[in-house]
């Protein structure tokens, strides 16, 4: 009964919590700022400027953006049969965003006038699972708040959501499963340490690196797996009946998730935080890789059309699950025979 | 007692009765929805009991694989059928209620004997928690060691029901376009 989470080395509480905090602020401001930066790089793929208004280079618009979103006046249908879950549902969905990043490392850790700083807010030996578990749990919000909406369109996407997040959460897990067994480590800490002195998992993982782009992609349900919320199909999709900064916080959600996904991908086939030199600066590197991995992101959906519902469960069922599984099983015959 | 022990304490007992209050809603809750939301919250509430007894992986592939995957099935159909049913059940008692109480008692015998010897000091082996006691590795290495058995039966079952899904569906979708498939 005396026992709680071991952590893996002694860090102030108090320091956490302020870990937690910068984390949460700098997210916060990363969603702002992708917003922006997501609508420049699409304005330039198709040669035009994007916003260009407010500020110099518009770089004041996401907080016009803020304060027309919280101005707005927070409608809610009429019909709404469970007030609570509809409110809850897209709290449920940004806290959980949030709640994953936690345990993604992003530096080596230093220390500070005796004091121990971690370079993750939280350590615990089985991350990796703890980031798809979190994941699991907040594809509710979308789910409770499509069908609360009582909205023909809302309800289409949520089930359209429900149906690929399932298909492709497997998918995913399982395309992670190489880098676990050449890491020997579910911890995502392990995990960089064990590409410390070896090639990044990219080069040996390839295969599974493929997997975990395309699940990693729909498991977000970005362009081109945004049927969720298919403008031309369903009008906005799950999150049809939000309005104001109740929309707001799914569209947070929905940010937050890829930047968390895209920290995994770096984490996971990119060394994290390590770069060939200059190791005290892991931060730095870690931003660097992040912001090219969503680039990526944002390439993708200016490029690629939208999957039609039946080639993304082929997709999913028929081309990433037996890859990935059988990329995982030749893991793990070389691992062992090494 | 310091106030790490409280704080587990506190812990505790949230959880206990979220577990048993979620237990209850789904049993007297007749909206299917919020039954299906309070077996969630039952789930999760479990995996923080598995937390406070230094089972992190088990809680983790309890909210991942329970309170995630199985329970988003148990929505979609859910959704799919309507949650605003309210015809009351009129089957009988059949074989699978018989043997769901049958069940329950004997974890029920089970729990009471427990739980006397342990209050009697009688149980024979005393926990041995070493430190990767619940580390996957460890876990790992019991599946394939002292329950093997069980290991490959479930498996055995999960690869039974896979398939028969796959028939099903493939039957359905045969009726549906006429035979022609």
């Amino acid at each position: 009964m005396s026992t709680v989470l071991p952590l893996a080395t002694a860090e102030v509480w108090w320091i956490g919590a302020i870990e937690a905090l910068v984390v949460i602020n700098i997210l916060l401001l990363a969603f702002a700022f992708m917003t922006l930066i997501e609508r420049k790089v699409l304005g330039r793929f198709q040669r035009r400027f994007g916003p260009n208004r407010a500020g110099p280079f518009g770089i004041i618009q996401p907080f016009a953006d803020l304060i027309k979103l919280v101005r707005k006046a927070p409608f809610r249908p009429d019909r709404l049969i469970h007030p609570v879950l509809y409110l809850g549902a897209p709290v449920l969905s940004a806290t959980m965003a949030f709640l994953a990043f936690s345990v993604i490392p992003w530096g080596g850790g230093w220390e500070l006038h005796g004091y121990q700083i971690n370079g993750q807010v939280v350590d615990v030996p089985i991350s990796l699972i703890v980031i798809f578990a979190i994941g699991s749990i907040s594809s509710y919000g979308v789910l409770l708040g499509g069908w609360v909406s009582e909205s023909k369109y809302a309800l289409l996407g949520a089930m359209r959501a429900g149906a690929q997040l399932v298909s492709y959460e497997v998918a995913l897990s399982l395309s992670v499963l190489g880098v676990v067994l050449m890491a020997r480590s579910l911890s995502l800490t392990g995990i960089v340490a064990a590409q410390h002195n070896t090639i990044w998992y990219v080069a040996p993982q390839i295969v599974g690196f493929a997997c975990f782009a395309v699940a990693g992609v729909a498991e977000v349900g970005r362009a081109p797996f945004d049927l969720p919320e298919a403008e031309q199909e369903l009008v906005a999709g799950f999150h049809t009946e939000y309005s104001g900064m109740r929309w707001g916080l799914f569209q947070i959600a929905e940010y937050v998730h890829m930047i968390t996904i895209s920290a995994l991908m770096v984490t996971l086939f990119f060394g994290g935080w390590l770069f060939p030199v200059l190791h005290r600066f892991g931060p730095v590197w870690f931003l660097l890789k992040l912001a090219i991995v969503l680039f990526c992101f944002i390439w993708a959906r200016a490029t690629l059309p939208r999957l039609r519902y039946d080639q993304l469960m082929n997709l999913g069922w028929k081309v990433l699950l037996p890859v990935a599984t059988v990329n995982a099983v030749a893991t793990a015959f070389f691992v062992v025979l090494r | 007692m310091n106030a790490g022990n409280i704080l587990v304490w506190i812990v505790w007992f949230a959880a206990a009765a979220g577990c048993l209050g979620s237990a209850l809603a789904v049993v007297l809750l007749r909206n299917a929805l919020f039954a299906a939301l309070a077996l969630i919250g039952n789930l999760v509430s479990l995996a923080v009991f598995y937390l406070l007894l230094s089972a992190e992986f088990v809680a983790a592939a309890q909210v991942l694989v329970y309170a995630g995957a199985v329970m988003v099935m148990f929505l979609f159909v859910i959704a799919y059928v309507g949650w605003n049913l309210d015809v009351a059940w009129t089957g009988g008692p059949s074989w699978q209620t018989l043997g769901g109480v049958l069940a329950a008692i004997a974890l029920l015998a089970q729990l009471l004997v427990v739980i006397a010897l342990a209050a009697t000091n009688q149980l024979k082996h005393a926990k041995h928690v070493s430190a990767n006691f619940g580390d996957p590795a460890s876990i790992g290495r019991l599946f394939l060691s002292n329950h093997l058995l069980a290991f490959e039966v479930i498996s055995i079952v999960l690869l039974v029901a896979a398939i028969g899904g796959v028939i099903l569906g493939a039957q359905s979708r045969r009726t549906r376009t006429g035979g022609r498939r």
